[in-house]
């Protein structure tokens, strides 16, 4: 072993391994602030089931609204990680060490919160367990025929897998806490690792493993996201019954993914100095695959626009001017901006790239998709096929309340995941740093030896 | 035991056992033994009579057994007794059909109303305040028989007044009958739209004074006058049922039906052609079709006979109605004057209507003859697909006589003591529904003692010293003849369809026993209602059916129509000279816009605001429910820079009121209209403090051969109120106006 | 052989009375919701008249037309209910089964005629109004879909009627509330199964069309269009 390597290896520990074994007054502040807003969420989402879903803004004909529009923003940022990682891992993007942590942690949270809204928007959550199929002594199933069992399924393998994705890659890091820990905390880690002991023989098959979940995760999230897009494409309502929904709503979600995880990543730096982990090389190659979604997203919806445009279906066409020049048009003008007009310029000139460009393009890409979802939903349904029953929507506060507490909840969730798992791959890291010394076995070889000593 | 003590053992036993049970209040109440057999679960239907408006109809009512919360030997408990739970056409009532309008439909929330007067209430604050005391039936008559005994011991006996909604039938006879016997003059009737300009003009030109009966079903061509016929006027249901008919039940027949008015109402959306019209205009309108009818030598003058002869200028060719004079006078473009006259001559049989706010003119009863010599003209009188009237049974007669709100109002504020010591009031609201020149309010306060029949506490009933709440109509007997709707005699009846809810007395059976029990005794030879109808009924039972059968039937009809078209018996002087042009209230320069207040399709003249079923209840061209408002055209409204759903201030010479703003393709750009209805300051929780009334602006004009409130001939004003919301907003139903959005793209 | 209930709907003969709102409001213990409510979009008509402009003053038109639930062969309303508590009935009825339904509102946004609507609240019926409510008819709890079901209790109480007469359900026999009431006689109900009935004949009037018929729903009722007046003379005029 040369000194420096291990030197490097122990830096990376002491840095990454730092939130978990230091807890400052901060962290209980942010906690307690987070943990109020989403309990608030919690208290509004009883006070919505205990006085009937009428205290939301919802109505005849807006049936589906905000708690719809966060369910498929959620689902879509879950996108970030568990593609982007998996993308990175598979073409051995060396790049992505220091991210896929995040990314995956974004993608298993914000799974979990957009898998809410679905109960949240119930009428009667308290039954949803007949999305349940279980054998009943009635003999009544769920109804397979319908989107939302669908979604159900899809949700929920998406979920399962992602958090085994989350999961896998986690063993050796836990390993290392383990290794490090006393007390308690010893205990807990030495479960949570599994026995690892960074043996050759583990370490094959840890790699094998994340290949495999790699490579099955892939068609699940694009499934996923397709299927969620079925929600609206197989209803005959004008402007969702599209043929383009399922791959617009799958890049809309890795757009929008890839926005969330630069913001992430970038708060992370800054919150947690990791400045030398997270380098302006990620926020730029980030910023280009941003880049090319918004391409991408620009070029789906100027087909799902055109077409419709030019097939000038009466029933369309009145959803269609809503949006572009009627009373959603401020949403859909500002919806352009936020996803085009401004990262465009942003992340396509040279000179302008930047962290700080970056996430001010996040920011733009975040704003603006969760508007895509919203002009999706809410103009089709305040303007279906008879114009007597025509309406619109505007939110009250427990819509938006519950809103703020999905945001507070993946912050919150974030801020605890950190007291856990170094946010970064600690593992993965050492293994970037070291190609040559590569495989990671010798690393922790390193690492316990060090211990040892 | 008897049945009282009997009925409080079991009551007491049953709270006990009840009380020892469940936690639910509901059950901890007293259990009544039910007073009448019931088959638990099974419906059935039973008799009984719409009292909502003047048409009449027969209804079915379905009746099943339910658990009501009853005051009984003034202990409170739970009665399994039958509940009425739905209304529905009586199938065999020559009005009705099998069928009733949204209002009839709506009729049963009368009787469960959460704000219904439960039992005797007496005034204890300052009049028109509000608090009131419930009491005892025994303590209320003594209140009223006190001052009743008073004024009969001073000889005043002509100070008792009785103000009513017009009365039919028994009650009619009843009311009449008392007042005459005890020495009070007849009784004072008030209706918000009254139609006592048709009835004066169809006296004139008919021999009837009486509303019409048109033929629908058979027509061919159907001209109506500003008559809202299908839904607020006359006989909407039979009107509407024989309008099917006539659209779609003869095999290759359909009628044309043209509507002429300023405002598109539900009628004149059904129209085939409609016709706006300048208010105030529609006889003039009819004048200038016969003239064309005259010219063409399609029909001569003398064809329209004695209603003709009512017309100055008819038996010469009506010279000063030529169509181009007519156009100017109207509006309606010549052409159209010309076309409409050839199609109503050539398409027998043919029948023009006339109805609503053309009567509400100065000149009504110009307007009003002018379309009665039309009908004669065409030879619709009496005749297959035209207009007829009603013949009457004979079931006793009511005292003639009239003495008008409006007059009666100017008496008591006139004299130094009002010449009204007493007043009974029955089923009329004439505080809300009357214009402010006749200070209703203010002569109403000088009356001493006022007594209301009234079920719901109302702007009027708010003022009175005494409330003797009546049953609801499902609980009390009840009779109708109605006045037109069938070429059949009809004489309608029915028992209860259901014991009452609360403590409250029939109003006819209250006056006979205040009769019996004055100092000097009123007696009319009837121990109850009931056996008043059952005398009543007699004459008829003989004839065809017995009286058991017409309880069944819910009434007695004759089975062929009977009665001549023109009564030759009632001849009338010779033609005066009748003002053919309106006049308005205000100066144009002033008040540029006709004011048009029409009867709402829900509440027409705002006695059925507090049903909740007609408030939620989408009217049918503007959508809007729980509202009122202000109609007015796009370009009236563009350039006043009024859009849909501002406040609006409507301002008369008389008075000043805000409403949101509807904006109507179907209106002119001269007019705005305002439905009647809302507006009221007390009418039970579901009305009160909602919207504006827009009889408080209308001017006391009236029409004078009748002293009819003139309430079309009124002019306004209105502005745009900036920066201020509508005091009672705009709630639609409907999103769009349109089929296909007009796109100016 | 199965019934097959539809309508037909005699536009000509409409006069936009909306009698049969209320009948259905009394027949189906249908809450009023209240002006607050009402103006928030949450009113609740299982049956309304709608009324288009045409034209501007003073050649204006306005045209009624009843709307009520298709009952869709092709329900797009049903396939995408995850409970099923939309679903089809033998007699092609579309069904609310209000136990199962669990609040999605899925239905609704696919119905494209916009006939369902969701209970934001517990139904009040002030007392004693509750005591009108129909005991054949179940009362919907707070985030529960409901809408017209053709008046089912009638159906099953028309079916129970003719089966204890020993005779099968004639023309006529069974009357929805909305039917019932119409004062016009403009809504006509039976078995599209029979022939003969009148509304089978009423549904193949070449008047007769369905709403929204492209999208291919399959509606069961028939709306027959407004007639036109033709003068004396015209060779059209009947
Ligand atoms: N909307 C709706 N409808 C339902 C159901 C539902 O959940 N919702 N549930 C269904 C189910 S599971 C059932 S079992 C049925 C129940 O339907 P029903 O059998 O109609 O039920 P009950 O209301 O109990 O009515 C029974 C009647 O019998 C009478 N009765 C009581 N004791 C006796 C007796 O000794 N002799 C006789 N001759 N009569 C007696 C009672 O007064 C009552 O009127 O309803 C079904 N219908
Ligand atoms: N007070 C009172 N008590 C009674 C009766 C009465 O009339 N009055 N009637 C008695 C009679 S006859 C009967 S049959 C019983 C009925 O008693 P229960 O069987 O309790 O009847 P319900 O309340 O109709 O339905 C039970 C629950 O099933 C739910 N449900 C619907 N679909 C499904 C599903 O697919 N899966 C699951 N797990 N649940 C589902 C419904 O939402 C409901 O909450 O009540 C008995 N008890
Ligand atoms: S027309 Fe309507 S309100 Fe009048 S009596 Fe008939 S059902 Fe009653
Ligand atoms: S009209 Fe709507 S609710 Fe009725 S069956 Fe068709 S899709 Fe379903
Ligand atoms: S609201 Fe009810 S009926 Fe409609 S789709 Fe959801 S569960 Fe089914
Ligand atoms: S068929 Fe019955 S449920 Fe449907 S609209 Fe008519 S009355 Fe209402
Ligand atoms: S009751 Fe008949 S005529 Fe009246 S609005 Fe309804 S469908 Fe039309």
């Amino acid at each position: 072993m040369m000194p420096e390597t291990l030197a490097v290896a122990d830096r990376l520990s002491r840095d990454l391994l730092r939130p978990v074994f230091q807890t400052t007054g901060k962290f209980y502040a942010l906690v307690v602030i987070l943990g109020v807003i989403v309990l608030s969420g919690l208290a509004t989402w009883g006070y919505q089931i205990y006085y009937g879903f009428g205290v939301t803004g919802y109505n005849w004909p807006v049936y589906w609204a905000l708690h719809e529009t966060n369910f498929v923003f959620w689902i879509g940022i879950s996108h970030a990680g568990t593609l982007i990682s998996a993308i990175l891992r598979l073409v051995n993007a060396t790049w992505r060490r220091p991210v896929t942590r995040c990314a995956e942690i974004i993608t298993a949270f914000a799974l979990m919160i957009g898998a809410m809204f679905p109960l949240i928007h119930l009428g009667r959550p308290w039954l949803a367990f007949y999305l349940i199929p279980y054998p009943s002594e009635r003999g009544i199933w769920p109804n397979y025929r319908s989107p939302l069992v669908w979604d159900f399924f899809a949700i929920n393998t998406y979920l399962l897998s992602s958090l085994l994705f989350l999961a896998l890659p986690m063993i050796p890091d836990f390993a290392l806490i383990r290794d490090r820990a006393t007390g308690w905390r010893k205990k807990v880690y030495a479960r949570l690792s599994l026995g690892w002991q960074g043996t050759p023989k583990q370490w094959h098959r840890l790699e094998t493993a994340m290949h495999i979940m790699a490579l099955a995760i892939l068609p699940i999230a694009v499934s996923v996201h397709t299927i969620v897009s079925f929600d609206f494409s197989m209803a005959v309502v004008p402007m969702w019954h599209s043929t383009i929904f399922g791959p617009y709503f799958v890049a809309g979600a890795i757009f929008s993914g890839i926005a969330a995880l630069i913001i992430v990543m970038a708060v992370l730096r800054r919150a947690f100095h990791l400045e030398s982990y997270l380098l302006p090389l990620h926020f730029q190659n980030l910023g280009k695959l941003l880049l090319l979604m918004s391409l991408l997203w620009g070029y789906f919806v100027f087909n799902e626009r055109l077409t419709a445009w030019y097939g000038n279906i009466p029933h369309e066409m009145n959803v269609f001017w809503s949006t572009q020049t009627g009373e959603y048009a401020p949403l859909f003008w500002t919806m352009v901006l936020c996803n085009f007009v401004i990262p465009f310029p942003l992340l396509a000139i040279r000179r302008l790239r930047s962290v700080t460009t970056a996430v001010l393009a996040s920011c733009c890409v975040v704003v603006g998709m969760w508007l895509e979802r919203f002009l999706i939903i809410v103009p089709s349904l305040s303007r279906k096929s008879l114009p007597y029953a025509w309406g619109s929507y505007s939110p009250e506060w427990p819509e938006i309340v519950i809103m703020v507490a999905s945001f507070a909840a993946m912050a919150l969730l974030y801020v605890l995941i950190s007291k856990v798992v170094p946010l970064i791959s600690i593992w993965e890291l050492k293994a970037g740093e070291q190609p040559a010394a590569h495989s990671p076995t010798s690393v922790h070889e390193a690492e316990t030896a060090g211990e040892l000593r | 035991m008897d049945r009282r003590n009997f009925i409080k053992t079991t009551a007491a036993a049953g709270a006990s056992a009840t009380l020892a049970g469940c936690g639910n209040p509901e059950t901890q109440l007293i259990r009544f033994i039910p007073e009448e057999p019931l088959f638990p679960g099974i419906a059935t239907w039973k008799p009984s009579i719409c009292p909502l408006c003047s048409a009449g109809c027969g209804l079915h009512v379905r009746v099943m057994d339910g658990e009501a919360e009853v005051v009984r030997n003034g202990e409170k408990g739970l009665l399994k007794m039958g509940l009425a739970k739905k209304l529905e056409g009586n199938p065999q009532h020559p009005i009705s059909h099998g069928k009733l309008c949204a209002r009839g439909q709506a009729g049963i929330q009368l009787t469960y109303h959460p704000d219904r007067i439960r039992q005797p209430l007496r005034r204890t604050g300052p009049r028109g305040s509000g608090p009131f005391q419930e009491i005892s039936w025994d303590d209320a008559m003594a209140d009223v028989l006190l001052r009743l005994n008073a004024i009969a011991a001073a000889d005043q006996q002509k100070t008792l007044g009785f103000l009513t909604r017009r009365l039919r039938g028994q009650r009619n006879v009843l009311i009449s009958t008392f007042l005459k016997e005890f020495g009070a003059p007849p009784a004072t009737l008030f209706e918000v739209f009254s139609d006592d300009v048709l009835r004066e003009a169809n006296r004139q030109s008919f021999g009837f004074e009486q509303l019409p009966t048109f033929d629908l079903a058979r027509s061919r061509y159907v001209l109506s006058f500003g008559a809202d016929f299908l839904g607020t006027w006359n006989s909407p249901v039979a009107h509407s049922v024989a309008y099917g008919e006539m659209r779609q039940g003869r095999p290759g027949v359909r009628a044309k039906f043209v509507q002429v008015e300023p405002r598109m109402s539900q009628t004149g959306a059904n129209a085939d052609e409609w016709v706006p019209v300048k208010p105030g205009t529609e006889g003039i309108l009819a004048l200038g079709i016969a003239h064309v009818i005259f010219k063409a030598n399609l029909r001569t003058p003398s064809a329209a006979g004695r209603a003709g002869d009512r017309i100055d200028g008819w038996n010469t060719g009506l010279q000063a109605y030529t169509p181009e004079a007519v156009e100017k006078r109207t509006g309606v473009a010549t052409a159209r004057i010309e076309r409409l006259a050839r199609e109503f001559a050539d398409n027998s049989p043919a029948v023009a209507i006339i109805g609503g706010a053309p009567l509400a003119h100065t000149n009504g009863i110009f307007q009003a003859l002018a379309v009665n010599a039309l009908n004669a003209l065409v030879g619709s009188v009496g005749e297959e697909g035209g207009l007829s009237f009603t013949p009457h049974p004979d079931t006793g007669t009511a005292q003639a006589g009239r003495r008008g709100l409006r007059e009666l109002a100017a008496e008591i504020l006139s004299s130094s003591s009002s010449p009204v010591q007493v007043l009974f009031l029955n089923d009329a609201n004439p505080v809300f529904g009357t214009p402010p020149a006749w200070r209703v309010a203010e002569a109403l306060a000088k009356v001493p003692y006022i007594v209301s029949f009234g079920s719901f506490l109302d702007e009027t009933s708010l003022i009175a010293d005494l409330i003797l709440p009546d049953h609801s109509f499902l609980e009390s007997w009840v009779d109708d003849v109605p006045e037109s709707g069938t070429a059949l005699s009809v004489a309608s009846v029915a028992a209860p369809v259901m014991r009452p809810l609360h403590q409250t007395r029939s109003m006819p059976d209250v006056v006979l026993d205040i009769g019996r029990q004055l100092q000097r005794p009123v007696v009319l030879p009837w121990n109850n209602y009931e056996d008043m109808l059952k005398a009543a009924f007699a004459a008829l039972a003989d004839k065809s059916s017995n009286w058991d059968k017409i309880l069944e039937n819910g009434g007695w009809w004759s089975t062929a129509s009977t009665g001549p078209s023109v009564n030759p018996a009632r001849v009338t002087p010779a033609a005066a000279t009748l003002q053919a042009d309106p006049q308005f209230d205000g100066r144009a320069e002033d008040y540029p816009f006709h004011f048009l207040p029409y009867a709402s399709q829900a509440f027409l003249d705002g006695s059925l605001a507090h049903l909740p079923w007609l408030q939620e209840l989408p009217d049918v061209i503007s959508t809007a429910m729980w509202s009122n408002w202000v109609e007015i055209n796009p370009v009236t409204a563009r350039d006043l820079g009024i859009a849909q759903g501002d406040a609006v201030e409507v301002r008369s010479v008389h008075g000043t009121i805000q409403a949101p703003a509807l904006i109507s393709p179907g209106i002119a750009p001269d007019v705005v209209a305002m439905p009647v209805g809302q507006g009221h300051a007390t009418y039970t929780r579901y009305a009160s403090g909602r919207g504006s009334n827009p009889v408080s602006i209308l001017a006391d004009l009236t029409e004078p051969v009748t002293g009819a409130l003139a309430w079309a001939a009124t002019r306004v004003g209105i502005r745009k109120l900036d920066n201020a919301a509508p005091t009672t907003p705009l709630i639609v139903f409907a999103g769009a106006l349109r089929e296909h959005e007009e796109r100016h793209r | 052989m199965p019934h097959r209930w539809g309508m037909a709907v005699d536009l000509d003969r409409c006069t936009g009375c909306e009698a049969c709102v209320v009948a259905c409001h009394a027949e189906n213990n249908i809450p009023t919701v209240g002006a607050d409510e009402a103006a928030r979009g949450r009113a609740k008509h299982w049956i309304r008249v709608e009324r288009y402009w045409e034209g501007e003053f003073p050649d204006v038109r306005l045209k009624f037309r009843p709307v009520l639930c298709q009952q869709c062969d092709n329900a797009p309303c049903e396939p995408v209910c995850p409970t099923y508590a939309s679903s089809h009935t033998s007699e092609g009825l579309n069904a609310q089964v209000y136990n199962r339904c669990i609040g999605t509102r899925y239905c609704a946004n696919a119905c494209s005629y916009d006939v369902r609507f969701f209970n934001f609240f517990n139904p009040v019926w002030e007392k004693p109004l509750h005591l009108q409510l129909n005991p054949d008819v179940s009362v919907r709890e707070q985030g529960v879909m409901e809408k017209c079901t053709f008046c089912v209790q009638r159906i099953n109480a028309g079916k129970i009627a003719a089966k204890a007469e020993g005779h099968e359900v004639r023309d006529g026999d069974i009357s929805p509330a909305c039917v019932q009431s119409c004062t016009a006689n403009a809504l006509v109900f039976g078995d599209l199964n029979d022939p003969d009935s009148a509304v089978s004949r009423l549904s193949r009037s070449p008047r007769g069309s369905k709403l929204l018929e492209d999208l291919g729903t399959e509606p069961k009722v028939t709306y027959l269009e407004r007639d036109a007046w033709h003068d004396a003379g015209d060779p059209r005029r009947g």
